[in-house]
């Protein structure tokens, strides 16, 4: 049979963003896709390097704007690495417990999104909105915005939470927890569901090893690897977590490890706001940023929810001297020509979704 | 004295200045008055025969039809399309104002929103879509990227603002403005459209006449 080639996006409500992609099809059978990337690049590494340490957090929130938080984050942690600034031990507790909110958040939108593409199972994006508003709402109130909350300061924050934080998360953890519970019910018992992510799109372990995959992606093809585990930042190395570990590699495989870190995340939510000290988590003023910068250079990794993000950090006095980001995601989508070789043409945005992709951070 | 009465009658013109004046401001309100007839014909060509009354009146119901059925493109370039999925969800619930059908085609939709940075290499696309959707059709700039580049102001590779690609009706400030600012702005765009103030009905008359010829329902 000829061989026909299809044009996919760049603008197509199932790529999540602005992926473009050229197949090669037999019939129904993907022969080759080849991604086109880059409708987003507005060179950030690069306009980074003309503002000032603490500014460049509008930028990198912008990175992941499913979870700004977790890049914001690691940005700071390495500048506060460059710096020399220790962070606050109760800023500590209270980063984990905003970072792993967030995580529950992205993943939340990431199952309502791939769901609908799915299977048109409207029930379930509703239900993963509602529960995000939620969390969304808590944030709101810790930081001072909706989306997009520029609230990390050097060694801390920019204010001290609510008065009434701890209870507030406490009874959004039993919350979430309650309603998560209703979603496999429904997702497991969906036939369409099973059928459209059950053994399509498998990535076995050496190919997964091999591509350089990280977060769930990774984890789903049976490789047990953790960055708050291997190399923990914060308080994570007090904190007692399992990391969701499952052997199959396929699509359904990376949405159940999604899910259980939800569950796990939830539960270090509960030993962080047990463990949070009281005191004030209030960091540095903005304007008193400006000491000698000592490290050549610095490497910082964190576990984000889309897989393992890496800052090189070159500091300067006042700016950052020269920045290099490394995309989970970007790496991510590079195994998108290998897990749908040989797969029907319906399969395809399955599987793209189940990678979780976004072209903030891949177009940078 | 005859004859003289006659030259002096003959060499004087047959009205004052002041008449002149009035005369000629007549003509521009009746050349005006013509063209708002033409203009008032805006209506589909099946309705042409009936009378003026009856036109104006359907003129109106086209008017709230359009206000009350405006389908948005589903269409996200950014951090701002997070934001629209929310605007469609559970919280603000957008369909009990009849503004949540996100069509997939352009060839269906009446309002584009676009939500995010447009780059250079996007911008082609985007227009193509405008292109694509059936007049009059609609553009709300969500967002600080789409009104003026917002952060990316400074970039190689940034348009700094939608608006200087395809025209724009609404902007939405706010870097992501919340959903209940969309709400808000679609209901603008709503009563601009009912009121007959949007972007087809406000522009001059020459341009007016060129825009009904090819943009006829």
């Amino acid at each position: 049979m000829a061989i026909m080639r299809i044009n996919v996006g760049p603008i197509h409500p199932g790529t999540h963003g602005v992926l473009k992609l050229v197949v090669d099809v037999e019939g129904d059978t993907i022969k080759r896709v080849e991604p086109h990337i880059g409708f987003l690049h507005r060179g950030v590494e690069k306009l980074m390097e003309t503002r000032m340490y603490m500014q460049n957090q509008s930028y990198t929130e912008k990175l992941d704007y499913i979870a700004p938080l977790s890049w914001d984050d690691l940005y700071v942690n390495s500048v506060e690495k460059a710096l020399g600034v220790p962070v606050k031990e109760p800023a500590q507790y209270e980063r984990v417990i905003l970072l792993e909110f967030q995580r529950i958040a992205s993943h939340l939108l990431w199952l309502g999104t791939f769901v609908n593409d799915v299977g048109q199972l409207f029930t379930v994006f509703m239900w993963c909105f509602r529960d995000r508003a939620k969390i969304m709402k808590l944030l709101e109130d810790v930081s001072g915005g909706r989306m997009f909350y520029v609230n990390l300061r050097l060694g801390g924050f920019n204010k001290n939470p609510p008065a009434d934080f701890k209870e507030r998360s406490y009874a959004l953890c039993d919350y979430l927890e309650e309603k998560l519970m209703a979603y496999p019910d429904v997702l497991d018992s969906s036939s369409i569901f099973m059928e459209r992510t059950k053994g399509i799109g498998v990535l076995s372990k050496d190919d997964a090893i091999n591509y350089g995959v990280s977060g769930p992606v990774l984890r789903a093809s049976g490789v047990e690897e953790d960055v708050r585990k291997s190399h923990p930042y914060y308080v994570y190395d007090k904190i007692k977590f399992k990391v969701p570990c499952t052997y199959n590699g396929d699509t359904y495989d990376r949405y159940e490890i999604r899910y259980e870190e939800m569950l796990e995340s939830i539960s270090i939510i509960r030993q962080a706001l047990d463990a949070m000290p009281e005191g004030p988590t209030v960091g540095m003023p903005i304007r008193l940023i400006g000491p000698q910068a000592k490290p050549e250079h610095v490497i910082m990794q964190e576990e984000l929810p889309r897989g393992e993000g890496i800052i090189y950090l070159v500091p300067d006095k006042q700016r950052p001297y020269r920045i290099s980001l490394r995309s989970p995601a970007f790496i991510n989508l590079s195994v998108l020509p290998k897990l749908s070789e040989g797969m029907k043409f319906a399969d395809l945005f399955s599987i793209v979704g189940s990678l979780d992709v976004i072209f903030a951070e891949i177009d940078r | 004295m005859n004859n003289d009465s006659d030259t002096t009658q003959s060499n004087e013109p047959p009205y004052t200045k002041e008449e002149f004046m009035n005369a000629e401001q007549e003509m521009a309100l009746l050349t005006q008055q013509s063209l708002m007839q033409y203009q008032r014909e805006y209506v589909p060509a099946m309705f042409s025969k009936m009378s003026d009354l009856a036109k104006l009146k359907l003129r109106d119901i086209v008017k709230w039809g359009r206000s009350n059925s405006l389908w948005p493109l589903q269409f996200g370039l950014a951090c701002c399309a997070m934001e629209l999925m929310d605007f469609g969800a559970a919280r603000v619930d957008a369909e009990r104002k009849g503004y949540l059908l996100f069509r997939g085609t352009p060839r269906q939709c009446d309002v584009m929103i676009v939500a995010g940075w447009v780059t250079k290499s996007i911008v082609p696309k985007v227009k193509r879509l405008y292109e694509q959707m059936s007049k009059p059709s609609y553009v709300i700039a969500y967002g600080e990227c789409a009104t003026s580049g917002g952060p990316w102001w400074e970039s190689y590779n940034i348009v700094q603002g939608i608006d200087q690609v395809i025209p724009v009706d609404i902007y939405v400030a706010g870097c992501p403005p919340r959903p209940e600012n969309l709400f808000s702005a679609l209901m603008k765009l709503q009563s601009n459209i009912r009121d007959g103030i949007d972007r087809y009905e406000t522009r001059s008359l020459s341009e007016n006449l060129q825009g009904y010829e090819s943009e006829r329902v």
